[in-house]
């Protein structure tokens, strides 16, 4: 007879399977690509490359624009990282800790980059460049159009992390004669610290990944690792390549992700606040 | 909390709210502007219903707009159906569940970009796939699985990459119903269908709004993976906005991407509206009077 715990068990040894083959295998198969030697070609009679070196890391490196790509997606990224920050920071203490009139439709409102498909914004802010004649700075572009983008993630994280703070907290430090830095210190910080972080790793990584207005406003020329990795999935498109591009792209943001999670989880009110 | 003056309110709120509405409300405002013949970049500008009338007349914008309904459709309602069974499933936890959905969950944090080479290289000429069906006997040769006209593999990807972000949100609002709403429902001699009928999907329908409408949008307006592995004789409509963009032609990419816009905003409602009216039939209410009087009795 089966039991619900043998057909739990039988679930989830299935799903695991699935699990296994949707994520293993195309990981396995992108990274034994990455290691296929020119000199011998992995044909299908082989079930692994025959020949296995580092060449094609190598040639990328050396050959194509991904030094360009790294440096632009890793320069803009903790640009945008910041400037979101900062400009993020008065409207999350506005919506995390005072009460106002309409403060539902400013949340609302905060979300409106993420309705508009990225696409289109993309595209219209190209036009709006060529209007006002400055469409060639196109590293500044970029990183404007990706603060206004990420702001809603740092405006929601934010304004929680406000919204943890504890009034008795401040008030104790206020009563026992502390500075204003001191307030801040004591009161606000511990608070605030893990959505500080994970507003930074959040833009940080969504900068990293963004496509749609690096590769519009970008052309021409400018190139970030996403465009990049696309253009090799393009005309020319060479698995061993593609393969190397593909996992520059994914595996630091897989470990920032794994990291930002954690750091999402730590955002504990009680923890964060002292108390238990 | 504390209840400050408006003059301050707005000045906390002008970096940060005010920024984003006066983007996004330039880029919808040049959009539609430019869809009928103002802001020219080249020539005369002046109101025009030209470039509209144009882009109505083609077969093309027809097939797109039919095509990306047709994607974001599918793609929202397939993630959500999968995610829901195992949502349940994942309910209440037991050894090895969080294995489970950390795995489900990972496609979460791989880049569209980055899956659509990993599909791509699985289902190539002489990828994976091909080379497991020959050995099953169900292909004598390999076949070209790539840019399939039918969109299967688009969609699979889609389902793939979205079906985890109907999960995340999902599970947490399955995970609020109580074990005692739903044995009530046992009780009164609902199976496993009606239970999700009447019961959880009218508890979940707000989560469930949600990841549509979220997913929706995004299908809708996906452009990487239909040029990477959507069909070649269809065109979604953020690439048929970039054709007539890389072409100069502004009047009709702004057309483009206004019906984009358009279409984003109906299709929400809709989806929204329709899952609401699905599901609105509340047992909650008979379910919950029968529970009270258990309730009653048990204290009594």
């Amino acid at each position: 007879m089966i039991t619900p715990h043998t057909l739990n068990r039988a679930l989830m040894i299935l799903l695991m399977t699935v699990a296994t083959l949707w994520l293993v295998i195309p990981f396995t198969m992108a990274i034994l690509w990455s290691f296929v030697d020119p000199a011998a070609p992995w044909t299908p009679d082989h079930l692994l490359p025959p020949v296995m070196s580092a060449y094609r890391w190598e040639f990328m490196w050396e050959n194509s624009l991904l030094k360009p790509a790294l440096l632009n997606s890793y320069t803009l990224a903790p640009l945008a990282a910041l400037v979101t920050f900062v400009i993020a920071m008065p409207t999350a203490f506005a919506l995390g800790r005072y009460e106002f009139r309409g403060k539902e439709i400013a949340k609302i409102a905060a979300l409106l980059p993420l309705v508009v498909p990225t696409f289109v914004t993309a595209i219209f802010f190209t036009s709006i460049l060529y209007q006002i004649g400055l469409a060639q700075y196109r590293f500044s572009a970029i990183l404007f159009a990706h603060t206004v983008l990420f702001l809603p993630y740092a405006i929601r994280i934010m304004s929680v992390s406000f919204e943890q703070v504890r009034q008795d907290h401040i008030n104790a430090a206020r009563d026992l004669g502390a500075s204003a830095w001191a307030v801040f210190r004591v009161a606000y910080w511990p608070a605030l610290k893990p959505g500080v972080l994970a507003t930074l790793l959040i833009v940080f990584i969504k900068s990293v990944e963004e496509f749609a207005i690096a590769y519009i406003v970008g052309q021409p020329g400018f190139v970030t690792v996403p465009t990049l990795v696309y253009a090799s999935l393009g005309q020319d498109f060479n698995r061993p390549n593609a393969a190397v591009l593909s996992l520059i792209l994914a595996v630091p943001n897989v470990i920032l992700m794994l990291f930002l999670e954690r750091l999402l989880k730590s955002a504990n009110p009680a923890l964060s606040s002292g108390k238990g | 909390m504390i209840r400050p003056s408006p003059w301050l309110i707005t000045l906390l709120l002008l970096p940060g709210i005010g920024l984003i509405v006066v983007f996004i409300g330039a880029v919808i405002y040049i959009a539609i502007a430019q869809s009928i013949g103002f802001y020219n970049l080249s020539g005369e500008s002046g109101f025009t219903l030209e470039s509209w009338d144009k882009l109505l007349a083609r077969k093309s914008y027809w097939t797109a707009v039919r095509y990306s309904l047709f994607i974001g459709f599918w793609a929202a309602v397939l993630s959500v159906a999968a995610a829901y069974p195992i949502a349940l499933w994942l309910r209440k936890p037991f050894k090895g569940s969080l294995t489970v959905s950390a795995l489900l969950k990972a496609p979460l944090m791989i880049h569209g970009i980055v899956a659509a080479f990993l599909f791509l290289n699985i289902i190539s000429f002489n990828g994976i796939v091909n080379q497991f069906m020959i050995w099953t006997g169900l292909f004598d040769a390999p076949r070209r699985l790539q840019n399939d006209s039918g969109a299967w593999g688009l969609l699979f990807l889609q389902v793939w990459k979205n079906m985890p972000f109907a999960l995340l949100l999902l599970t947490g609002a399955v995970q609020s119903i109580s074990q005692d709403t739903l044995n009530a429902a046992q009780d009164l001699g609902a199976g496993a269908i009606e239970r999700f009928r009447r019961v959880i999907a009218p508890l979940t329908v707000s989560a469930m709004q949600a990841a549509l409408i979220i997913i929706f949008i995004d299908a809708l307006a996906d452009f990487t993976f239909q040029t990477t592995v959507g069909p070649t004789n269809r065109q979604s409509l953020a690439q048929y906005m970039d054709f007539f963009r890389s072409r100069g032609r502004w009047n009709e990419a702004a057309g483009v991407g206004v019906t984009l816009m358009a279409l984003s905003l109906a299709g929400a409602i809709v989806l929204a509206v329709t899952a609401r009216l699905i599901f609105r039939k509340r047992p909650i209410g008979r379910v919950l009077a029968w529970y009270e009087i258990r309730n009653k009795e048990a204290r009594s």
